[in-house]
């Protein structure tokens, strides 16, 4: 095991920048996850690390090594892909064994470390198949188990799961999380799902238009987003954001008009940039006042029902469209007044470079 | 609704009911079709039962379609009086090798010109597809004089080398190698293995069953090759099947069961292989029907 460490790495195809000077420490042991929108340069970041991408500008360093200049299968990482790349004419057990024949592994030793992959993810049984005969599940499991047998200092993930079924997906990940825990090796996982960063990662870096927008825990980009972007980007249903007409300083932070109403937070931090403000809110911190004494009050445009708990989708009095929360026995329809209570601990202001000043 | 739609349901209904409605449009068809096909194999029929007529009946008037008594003069005499066995020999080592070389060569050009990123790679596919519109025949002397040179005629290598050049089996290959996900080779790049090691133990063995197809199709026009052989080999002792039989003379002009018996002799080996590999054989027609032009 090993960090690894990434210093203004840059890449292009011609005049097409692709990343710009990205940096970044991977400590040793975590589980970290790429996450952004297709196009953002997470899985082209990945490649680079694997070295199945030339790094233009920077250096990448695993352990004690600059392995920026040296070929794939000497970094010392292996790869997950997202259709996984089983080669279809071998069995399992050769799929496994081919990368250790390469670098001329004992037979004998390659016979254990493979049995051992074999035992650890439950695939002892189809060593014999080829991957035509197994289920996508199965699959899955070999090609991590062909990562596992060469001894990795990381694991590199591209998109594993995005080729399976909904359910059988959150098994893998859940099984995935395990093995990370029981192996110890770091892992880098690309991913545009935030579901699956959230679960998965000890820390996330939230990837934007050739940039890394934040590095953080999941708790700390859910909570404290570093831009509009990362806000909008994380979570399910989207953070709100609502236009701010003013700001005045209250006792405990900001007090933010919105829609025709003062909201109390406690923002402490002035914005620099005083232009265009956005307040940002959850929709589990806007949620509607039972009593009818909330904050806001707007109309109802849809209500969905989730069961545990139900998303109301509401019109506020300058147009703006929020999504608040009530009890999964909500009695609201669509087309009624709604009245909102913002939890003023919880809110966020953007101003119009997207930089976020959030509540303490 | 169209009108198709709506008599469909009693079409059905009259097949539940037993009637059979005869398809006239296609019984022709077949009829058509069948008749080619007796066309086609009328002549392979005739030299096989001429070579087994005795020659007496071979030039007696009027056609006899089985021979009055199977005869088997006709193959004693080639195969005791011709050097038929060596001609075998040449056939089978040229045509062997020329396989292994065409298959291994195209492989590896279609592979670096499908996989790799080099200066001129365009220019020498392009180059290769301009091959297409040279025959064969018009660099006949060019062959000629290039192994006159070398000093080649008279030898294996010197029928081997000219017909080493298809350019149908490398574009082939590169539409294979194009259409693999590229993701095999980085995972065979992340498995330590290199280019000759991913195009012989992943891209190669990932389809056997397109380098089969080409193999066998190339061995067959290998061994059914005459014109440049004809050219390249004087000497009895180097020449193929195709080249040899057309030594099968008699003094007293041509012996027309003979003649048969040599050509059904020469054919028999490429009949048996593609009676045993019909359906690579099909493949690969379809594989290069497509690019021939």
């Amino acid at each position: 095991m090993a960090d690894i460490v990434l210093k203004d790495v840059s890449k292009s195809y011609g005049a097409v920048e692709v990343l710009e000077r990205v940096n970044m420490h991977i400590r040793s042991g975590e589980f970290i996850v790429f996450l952004g929108p297709s196009g953002c340069g997470k899985s082209t970041l990945l490649r680079m690390i694997a070295g199945l991408e030339a790094v233009n500008a920077g250096e990448i360093h695993i352990g004690e090594r600059r392995v920026d200049n040296l070929p794939p299968s000497q970094r010392g990482v292996a790869m997950v892909f997202q259709n996984y790349a089983l080669y279809p004419h071998m069995s399992v057990r050769q799929n496994m064994s081919f990368g250790l024949e390469n670098i001329g592994t004992e037979k004998g030793e390659i016979a254990r470390r493979v049995d051992d992959a074999a035992r650890m993810l439950e695939i002892g049984a189809l060593l014999d198949r080829r991957p035509a005969q197994l289920s996508g599940g199965q699959r899955q499991r070999v090609a991590i188990g062909r990562a596992i047998v060469r001894e990795p200092q990381a694991f590199l993930l591209d998109e594993p799961l995005s080729n399976l079924d909904a359910g059988l997906r959150v098994r893998t990940r859940v099984e995935l999380a395990q093995l990370h825990q029981r192996i110890g090796t770091t892992m880098i996982f690309v991913t545009h799902d935030q579901t699956e960063a959230m679960t998965l990662a000890s820390r996330i870096v939230v990837m934007n238009n050739r940039k890394v927008e934040q590095i953080g825990t999941p708790m700390e980009v859910y909570s404290r987003p570093a831009s509009r972007f990362v806000a909008a980007f994380v979570g399910s249903p989207s953070m709100n954001f609502i236009p701010v007409t003013g700001i005045e300083t209250g006792a405990d932070g900001l007090r933010i008009n919105v829609a025709g109403a003062q909201l109390a937070t406690t923002i402490r931090q002035q914005p620099k940039d005083k232009g265009e403000l956005t307040l940002g809110v959850r929709p589990e911190s806007l949620r509607v006042a039972q009593d009818g004494a909330g904050d806001i009050t707007g109309q109802i445009a849809l209500v969905e029902r989730l069961g545990d708990r139900t998303l109301v989708h509401v019109t506020l009095a300058d147009g703006s469209n929020v999504v608040a929360e009530d009890e999964g026995k909500s009695t609201l329809a669509a087309g009624g007044p709604v009245s909102l209570k913002v939890d003023g601990t919880a809110t966020h202001l953007f101003d119009a470079a997207g930089l976020a000043y959030h509540a303490d | 609704m169209s009108s198709e739609a709506i008599t469909r349901p009693a079409e059905n209904a009259a097949r539940l009911k037993g009637d059979r409605l005869i398809d006239f449009g296609g019984l022709a068809l077949t009829i058509v079709t069948l008749g080619f096909a007796l066309m086609a194999i009328f002549p392979v029929y005739w030299a096989v039962v001429t070579s087994f007529k005795s020659e007496t009946e071979v030039i007696a008037s009027g056609i006899a379609l089985w021979p009055s008594r199977i005869n088997t003069e006709a193959y004693e005499h080639i195969w005791t009086n011709t050097n038929i066995g060596i001609w075998y020999i040449n056939s089978f080592v040229t045509s062997a090798l020329i396989t292994a070389g065409v298959i291994v060569s195209s492989a590896g050009c279609a592979y670096a010109l499908s996989q790799l990123d080099f200066p001129g790679r365009r220019l020498i596919y392009v180059l290769i597809l301009a091959c297409f519109m040279v025959p064969m025949q018009a660099l006949i002397i060019n062959h000629f004089v290039l192994m006159a040179q070398f000093k080649l005629l008279n030898s294996w290598a010197g029928i081997i080398l000219p017909q080493l050049i298809v350019p149908v089996t490398i574009i082939v290959y590169k539409q294979f190698f194009d259409n693999v996900p590229r993701e095999f080779r980085e995972a065979a790049q992340m498995d330590g293995a290199g280019h000759f090691k991913t195009l012989f133990r992943i891209y190669l063995p990932m389809n056997w069953g397109i380098t089969s197809a080409l193999a066998i199709i190339t061995f067959i026009g290998a061994w059914n090759s005459f014109l440049w052989p004809f050219l390249a080999a004087t000497g009895e002792a180097t020449m193929t099947v195709p080249v040899g039989i057309t030594q099968v003379k008699d003094a007293y002009g041509i012996v027309y069961a003979r003649q048969m018996a040599s050509a059904v002799m020469a054919g028999l080996p490429v009949a048996v292989l593609y009676l045993i590999f019909q359906r690579r054989v099909t493949q690969a027609i379809m594989l290069s029907a497509g690019v021939k032009g």
